[in-house]
């Protein structure tokens, strides 16, 4: 009976708010995130996807709750003089919807996924362009949208060895590290 | 037009029956060839006389009874016919390898719900559908489940899970354009035994909203439109149904009608719509591109629809005589 009165609601109360949510931007953006302005032949480095999700709406953690659920996934063209290693998720916020009669990890808000970017010995300087995507599926509490994807482009600038590079972006890589920790515990 | 019509109404011939003038010449010029008959009643201008009292008040009660009763009936259909569009025809094969038209359905109330597996808030409204295709079936509820973006394997688990006692088939692009784009699951359509649909409902909706709208159009006649029906969910939250014709359903420009265009002029609404930023909200696309990119965008959708309309209207479709463009099928190659 609560559950039919919920539903209710939702109907009620939701369908608008999903109709106002249609002429909304996309559901989720994405960029790349690299923690140096350049690289060198031979190295290693860590990178990241920044990803931004709409208010009002989750996506599936990498590892959903059910095995019905899409999970999210970062998948990234292989490239010869670059390659990118050890993907890593956070950890979803549990979260109790309407839909489920028990919580789901989702990804709400702010997403970083981070990846091990290796650049191959010998690689001429240069701007590589690697292409990837982020895939997911998304849901408010009421409906869900099919699953799809932004598309992923990453330039990296592989300099000449000597050639000093610049740190940058610390702010993403620490916050996911911080992140990273408080999974972890 | 009028000044055809009036030429048409000036050379037509008179409205009196064939005769009708001769037969009155015949009388009035000539005696008669048999002896006048004795009178029994009233006299010939007597009768012309009823016969005018009896046509007007004939003409009084038709004006009366069609002002009073018909023309506030024909409105009201036209009115429901206005609000509450046909269903969009479609044909696909269900789970049991039965083919489904949704014509055959015809008399039937039928709920069709765009749903799929992976959908949370589709999978809570299973139980209710199935309990409620069990309890009204006698009765003629039909439930149509299209199983959207989906796979054919997990579809036939959860169906055989789920023990779903309803006709359950597999989506496809056609059929969710044909009903203007599934942007959101679950989708449900309720359809009358007329063939119209009575309500649309995005996302997942309480049982009791389905149940109180399928009584009502199960009450319904099969011939009959239901001028009366309210769709079970307070007003505000009543979506306008938005569907979409064959004509719409092609490659080049996703959602509008380009069957009576020209290559030519094809080509120049394709710049037309290139030329246009896309409203639809951060998307960064033109309008081009941001109509194939999400098919199932009602902003973009619409204002692609009002540029064809200027473009019609405009010099754009004039410069050109040839033959429309072909618009290729669903699925076919560009």
């Amino acid at each position: 009976m609560r559950k039919l009165f919920l539903l209710l609601l939702l109907a009620s109360t939701g369908v608008p708010v999903w109709l106002a949510a249609q002429a909304s931007p996309p559901v989720v953006e994405a960029h790349w995130v690299l923690p140096t302005d350049a690289v060198h032949a031979g190295s290693t480095t860590r990178v990241a996807v920044v990803a931004t999700i709409a208010s009002g709406y989750h996506i599936n953690d990498h590892k959903p709750t059910l095995d019905y659920l899409i999970p999210t996934e970062l998948k990234v063209d292989p490239g010869k003089e670059i390659r990118f290693t050890d993907v890593a998720y956070p950890k979803g916020t549990s979260v109790k919807f309407e839909f489920s009669d028990q919580p789901l990890s989702v990804y709400q808000g702010r997403l970083v996924v981070e990846a091990t970017l290796k650049v191959a010995a010998g690689v001429a300087p240069g701007t590589y362009r690697m292409q990837g995507k982020l895939a997911y599926q998304a849901c408010n509490d009421h409906a869900c949208l099919a699953p799809t994807s932004v598309p992923l482009t990453l330039a990296v600038k592989v300099v000449a060895a000597g050639v000093p590079v610049r740190r940058v972006n610390s702010d993403v890589f620490s916050r996911a590290k911080s992140a990273r920790a408080a999974g972890a515990n | 037009m009028s000044e055809e019509f009036e030429n048409q109404q000036s050379g037509a011939p008179p409205s009196e029956p064939d005769g009708a003038a001769g037969k009155g010449g015949i009388e009035s010029s000539q005696p008669p060839l048999l002896p006048a008959e004795p009178r029994h009643g009233m006299s010939k201008g007597a009768k012309v006389a009823i016969g005018a009292v009896v046509a007007i008040v004939l003409a009084a009660a038709l004006y009366f009874l069609n002002n009073r009763w018909i023309a506030p009936a024909t409105a009201q259909q036209v009115r429901a016919a206005g609000n509450y569009p046909m269903a969009p025809d479609f044909s696909v094969t269900d789970l049991n390898g039965q083919k489904i038209n949704l014509l055959d359905y015809r008399g039937k109330v039928v709920v069709l719900d765009f749903w799929a597996t992976w959908c949370g808030p589709c999978r809570i409204e299973i139980p209710q559908f199935i309990e409620m295709q069990s309890k009204y079936r006698d009765q003629g509820l039909a439930i149509i489940g299209l199983a959207t973006q989906d796979q054919l394997a997990s579809v036939q688990e959860f169906y055989k899970q789920f023990h779903m006692d309803y006709t359950v088939a597999m989506s496809n692009d056609r059929t969710e354009a044909l009903y203007g784009g599934i942007l959101g699951l679950p989708t449900t359509f309720v359809i009358g035994r007329d063939g119209r649909i009575y309500s649309k409902h995005t996302g997942a909706t309480s049982g009791g909203v389905f149940e109180r709208e399928i009584k009502e159009l199960l009450a319904a006649s099969s011939s009959a439109d239901s001028p009366d029906f309210k769709p079970a969910v307070p007003p505000n939250s009543v979506e306008d149904v938005d569907l979409g014709t064959p004509g719409e359903i092609n490659h080049e420009v996703p959602g509008v009608d380009i069957s009576k265009l020209t290559p030519v002029q094809l080509a120049a609404f394709k710049k037309q719509l290139q030329a246009k930023n896309c409203t639809c909200g951060g998307c960064k696309f033109n309008l081009l591109d941001c109509r194939k990119e999400d098919t199932t965008c009602p902003v973009s959708r619409k204002a692609a629809r009002e540029e064809l309309t200027k473009f019609q209207s405009g010099a754009g479709a004039k410069g050109d005589e040839t033959k429309p463009a072909e618009t290729k099928a669903e699925g076919s190659k560009t």
